[in-house]
């Protein structure tokens, strides 16, 4: 792609996003989800790849029903109530409506069913892109709706989410679809506490995207996209074998890993609010996701496959990729959980 | 009058009927312009006149292009008309059902206060000329980032259609 029109697209991505995140009128703010949905698109469709064109087409048309459908419900909001303030939607309808709407947008059941077919056809950098950057926006208008939505419609979210990203990740061989299926449970955990204190979903959502860039980077460093890859790939950086490892578990919520800390400070939450069943059935469902994440670890690094002799030396070889960006979330993926107090504060 | 606005309404409930059936692209286009100069129409009748002006002006220069594009790929020998057994069946059931619609929400959706412009008596502005001057005054920056999106709109088309076997809408 020529730099000049890369330029534009990236350039284009932050405004989106940011215009979204500056205004407090609907119309602003849908202007700013469809400019970034129309930046990404070029840039998930660059490899010329069939797989790559159907993702993006499937992409395309899923944010642009949610788009409708936030223009829709803001629209309706002002003709009734006559307000298009962000904060202020009040229309039992339309709030509805933008939740789901919302809900399409980033992916969570029951409309997360594009997120890991759209995932698994796009490289690992617009992977990393699609699961991180193009989350904040809707996560902006999230935050701000959550005062005015249905308590029980927030909850069906939380609770099917985590459910599904835990029972659909089960059976996969892919690890692009693996980090959908993840991402669906954590949005889910992010989504259970929206309404009761929004300040954790916005450390839950951090956190998420800090532990999800470091497996992507380190998939990419790796050069895997398939469970049985990556099991040979530990030749390659044997040290940084072991990080994915403890990377996937703080992706599976394990103490003494940052990963425990959200979940940790959910559920005293959901409990401090006598919501001992919620509590219990999102801390199963974590299990669920465990599972997955253990199997990885297991064939990653846990185990040696079988090979040929001369496939042990890799490492020798300097890798060219650059490696600080994960150096640093690596770091923020494993220690942030003994400074947790430090943490709440920011949030 | 009053007439005018009926008729031009249910040309608008036709148009999209006519859109919907799922006719031959050159079919569906004609329903799609015959819908929007209907909507406008309607526009007018509630007092916008100069925006319905602008919106068909531009609505039936993008539909020119759809009309244009979607003609040339698809180049039918035999269209399919709204009369043929397939598209008339789907009319015949978004008739239908709209006609249920119109008796369960009869008498209760028309209330008066549709109006498009409030200045209407009384105002040396009308309401639409003030919206444009508003646009290009208050409304500046937002302007600026429309030029932009529209820029960018066309670098992403530009870049998904360029290259003939290498663009990524005709990938091997």
């Amino acid at each position: 792609m020529n730099p000049y029109v890369l330029t534009t697209l990236i350039l284009s991505l932050g405004l989106g996003t940011t215009l979204t995140f500056a205004s407090s009128h609907w119309l602003l703010a849908w202007m700013g989800l469809e400019i970034n949905t129309m930046a990404i698109i070029p840039l998930m469709a660059q490899q010329h790849h069939p797989r790559a064109t159907e993702a993006t087409t499937k992409y395309f048309l899923t944010q642009a029903t949610a788009a409708a459908m936030i223009l829709f419900a803001s629209t309706m909001n002002a003709w009734t109530m006559g307000d298009w303030n962000i904060n202020q939607i009040s229309h039992p309808l339309a709030t509805t409506t933008v939740t789901l709407a919302l809900a399409l947008k980033i992916g969570l059941a029951p409309m997360h069913f594009w997120l890991p077919e759209v995932l698994q056809g796009l490289s690992l950098t617009t992977g990393l892109v699609l699961s991180t950057w193009q989350k904040l926006a809707p996560f902006a208008l999230i935050l701000q709706i959550s005062q005015n939505t249905n308590p029980a419609l927030l909850t069906t979210l939380g609770v099917m989410s985590a459910l599904v990203g835990g029972w659909g990740g089960l059976n996969q061989t892919q690890l692009r679809k693996l980090l959908a299926y993840s991402s669906i449970a954590h949005l889910g955990w992010m989504i259970i506490i929206l309404q009761f204190m929004p300040a954790l979903t916005l450390l839950n959502l951090t956190i998420y995207i800090t532990m999800t860039s470091t497996m992507f980077l380190s998939l990419k460093i790796m050069a895997s996209t398939k469970i049985n890859s990556l099991a040979l790939a530990w030749p390659k950086t044997p040290t940084l074998t072991t990080l994915i490892m403890l990377s996937l578990l703080s992706l599976g919520g394990l103490p003494p890993l940052t990963g425990f800390m959200p979940k940790w400070l959910i559920l005293q939450e959901l409990t401090k609010q006598d919501l001992p069943i919620t509590a219990t059935i999102m801390a199963m469902s974590a299990l669920l996701s465990l599972f997955f994440y253990l199997r990885l670890c297991y064939t990653t690094t846990l185990t040696t496959f079988p090979n040929t002799n001369n496939t042990t030396s890799p490492w020798r070889l300097k890798s060219t990729q650059i490696t600080l960006p994960l150096t640093i979330t690596i770091i923020l993926t494993l220690m942030l959980l003994p400074i947790t107090p430090a943490i709440t504060t920011m949030f | 009058m009053f007439y005018v606005e009926i008729l031009s309404m249910l040309l608008l409930v036709l148009g999209l009927v006519a859109v919907a059936s799922n006719p031959a692209p050159y079919y569906a286009a004609l329903g799609l312009v015959l819908a929007a100069a209907a909507g406008c129409c309607v526009l007018v009748g509630h007092g916008g006149s100069f925006l319905s002006l602008v919106l068909f002006m531009i609505y039936l220069g993008g539909m020119l292009v759809v009309f244009a594009y979607s003609a040339a790929l698809a180049a039918e020998p035999y269209p399919e008309s709204w009369f043929d057994l397939s598209v008339f069946s789907y009319v015949v059931v978004y008739i239908l059902g709209l006609m249920v619609v119109g008796l369960c929400f009869f008498e209760g959706w028309y209330d008066g206060f549709w109006v498009v412009d409030e200045l209407k008596e009384f105002s040396l502005l009308r309401g639409d000329f003030g919206g444009v001057a508003l646009m290009y005054s208050l409304g500046g920056w937002v302007l600026v980032v429309c030029g932009w999106v529209l820029l960018l709109t066309l670098f992403v088309v530009l870049e998904l259609t360029r290259g003939l076997a290498r663009g990524a809408l005709r990938a091997v």
